[in-house]
């Protein structure tokens, strides 16, 4: 019982500590003074000039698009990958396309933005919009792979093979076999690309140019020129943004089972 | 599979339905007006928005205002092409610079008639002569901001006060090779713009000594530390000192009597300019002296133009400090571009202090 409770304090200041530094910000979201020193007085001043700023909201658009664009088709393309990893029979190809796949994910952000920039500069895409969306794209296949590979080593083999003798085509086997069930193992590579393109900085920081920005490296700019209590509010409006995603996405996943187990009852 | 692809058609909606979105706050923003727009670019926070505003109302235009944080990425930027700036700020040196790579558009006066409230002082200057390229926007100094309260009520009025042993491991530098090298060059008495290998060698041994005295070489930061009582003395531009000052009203500035550097950010029309008329306008605009204190008054800066000056609350206008008087600026002297050579090796001369051990 004892040891219950202090694993119980453990968790709260665990999370306190983790929590605190975002509270502290957008506390300071709200403050009249200017600095994130000495508190005025309550004010929405900050909130006021993020909504007036026009190329502010623009660069939230833009990284919304390029957020839910790249990883729509990272998933797209990390699903065949793994399905094609699958098939591969012989366990060291298969290992070396694994750790191929591996290597992009733990290989530091800096050397992988670099590189692009060099490759954009060869073949000459002008940095923006595509650049960007193209590099977000690549970074976030090898992790959906990994997200789904799991799902479609879990599904038994038997199961295609039944499909195949109750005179399934190929085509029926994927469609109607395979990726339903792979279906969370999808879903969580495309929230897992989604949430690495939204915050991603060191590769955007290299590829954008020519006016185009996303959020991070706009933020970064901004805190180059002093702290101003704008990227406060915005960082405020952003967490209440993702927290109001991930009770939305809890939702949506409560939804989803309920009917499935009144099914399963019946 | 069905719920699969629904989801992503609607993730596909969702994306360009923000494409669409953005596209229509930048054609907002960008392209009303017929084509009548006017592309300013200029620092951060480096002008009063209500003024933009009232150029709009007056004349029509529509002004796309974008903004950089050096004077380098801004000439990279214009020598690049690809962008349609029609008025720039830059400082003095980078002036220089972009007329030897012809960068800029000579502005022609006739259609700058408010250019006669700009006080003399401050006109043919070294970097422009005869203001063929450019029309100063902001002037400044370069001096000490110092804590009296952390100095014990000590004050500092010049530039070898620094040298002082009570001040060891209290003064935060500007990272800037010409400004550091000028403080030394100044307290021994020589100009800022000084080419003797002699005299430079010596203002170098001078820094050598001052390094028990340097807490940090910083950048942009030695704002917010200077606020903070971080430390109690640091060199500095006069445009942050101002803003330093108002965080903190224990500080205080002052121009050094040995002398100091005198700096100008200058308005000029680059070449990719596609609104000339525009730029002319825009440029006559910000000289009304009602309308360059009413900026002067908002990023509180020295503004070189007289009219204007009378116009500001006296307590602004007559502090010595920002508005020295004619003896304190007689001092004061222009950084002239050196080449690129001399350039180097003040930046070596620099390096070499910086790795000093202490």
């Amino acid at each position: 019982m004892k040891k219950y409770k202090a694993l119980n304090i453990y968790l709260v200041l665990v999370f306190i500590i983790l929590y605190a530094p975002i509270f502290y910000l957008i506390y300071y979201s709200f403050n009249s003074g200017g600095t994130m020193h000495g508190y005025g007085h309550f004010t929405l001043k900050w909130y006021k000039e993020v909504v007036q700023d026009t190329r502010l909201i623009t660069i939230v658009l833009n990284t919304l698009v390029i957020a839910l664009l790249s990883s729509a088709i990272s998933t797209m393309l990390g699903v065949v990958g793994a399905l094609a990893i699958r098939t591969v029979r012989r366990a060291p190809v298969k290992n070396t396309l694994l750790t191929l796949n591996n290597v992009l994910i733990v290989s530091p952000d800096v050397i992988i933005g670099a590189s692009f920039l060099i490759l954009y500069t060869i073949i000459g895409i002008k940095l923006g919009f595509t650049s960007v969306l193209l590099s977000h794209i690549a970074f976030s296949v090898p992790i959906v792979v990994l997200m789904v590979l799991p799902k479609l080593q879990e599904m038994s083999p038997t199961l295609i093979d039944a499909a195949r003798d109750l005179g399934a085509r190929r085509w029926d086997v994927l469609s109607k076999v395979i990726l339903p069930f792979i279906k969370p193992g999808i879903f969580a590579g495309f929230f897992m690309a989604l949430t690495y393109s939204l915050d991603d900085f060191a590769v955007t920081f290299f590829v954008t140019g020519n006016g185009f920005s996303t959020l991070s490296v706009e933020i970064y700019s901004l805190a180059r020129q002093g702290i101003s209590l704008t990227i406060n509010a915005l960082s405020a409006l952003l967490f209440l943004f993702t927290v109001i995603l991930v009770v939305g996405y809890y939702f949506i996943v409560q939804y989803y089972r309920k009917p499935r187990r009144q099914g399963a009852g019946e | 599979m069905k719920a699969l692809v629904r989801a992503f058609i609607l993730v596909f909606i969702i994306a360009f339905a923000f494409m669409f979105l953005s596209s229509r706050l930048n054609a907002t923003q960008d392209f009303a007006g017929g084509g009548k727009t006017l592309t300013i670019y200029n620092w951060g926070d480096y002008i009063d928005p209500q003024l933009i505003k009232k150029f709009e109302q007056q004349t029509g235009i529509q002004v796309i205002y974008q903004t950089f944080d050096s004077n380098e990425a801004m000439m990279t930027k214009i020598e690049q092409g690809g962008t349609t700036f029609d008025v720039a700020v830059p400082s003095d040196y980078t002036i220089s610079k972009m007329k030897e790579e012809h960068l800029l558009i000579p502005l022609d006066h006739s259609q700058l008639p408010n250019l006669k409230y700009i006080s003399p002082r401050f006109m043919n200057l070294s970097f422009d002569k005869g203001n063929k390229y450019s029309v100063p926007y902001f002037w400044g100094t370069v001096g000490i901001v110092y804590n009296a309260d952390m100095l014990g009520g000590k004050k500092i009025t010049s530039w070898n006060d620094l040298w002082d042993k009570d001040l060891k491991n209290q003064i935060l530098l500007v990272d800037g090779a010409r400004e550091v090298m000028g403080l030394s060059l100044n307290s021994l008495g020589y100009s800022l713009n000084d080419t003797n290998e002699a005299h430079l060698q010596q203002a170098k041994a001078k820094l050598n000594q001052l390094t028990p005295n340097v807490k940090a070489i910083v950048g942009d930061e030695i704002k917010m530390l200077l606020a903070n009582e971080e430390a109690a003395v640091g060199v500095v531009w006069s445009g942050d000192a101002a803003e330093i000052m108002s965080e903190n009203n224990k500080l205080n500035y002052v121009i050094p009597k040995e002398g100091s550097n005198l700096w100008f950010d200058n308005m000029v029309i680059p070449k990719t300019a596609k609104n000339v008329k525009g730029a002319h306008a825009f440029i006559n605009f910000m000289l009304d002296p009602k309308n360059a204190a009413q900026n002067a008054e908002y990023v509180g800066y020295s503004t070189p133009n007289e009219k204007a000056l009378k116009l500001l609350p006296k307590d602004v206008s007559t502090d010595k400090r920002f508005y020295p008087d004619k003896a304190t600026t007689d001092k004061l002297e222009v950084y002239d571009n050196l080449g690129k050579r001399m350039l180097a090796h003040y930046n070596e001369l620099f390096l070499e202090f910086k790795m000093h051990h202490k």
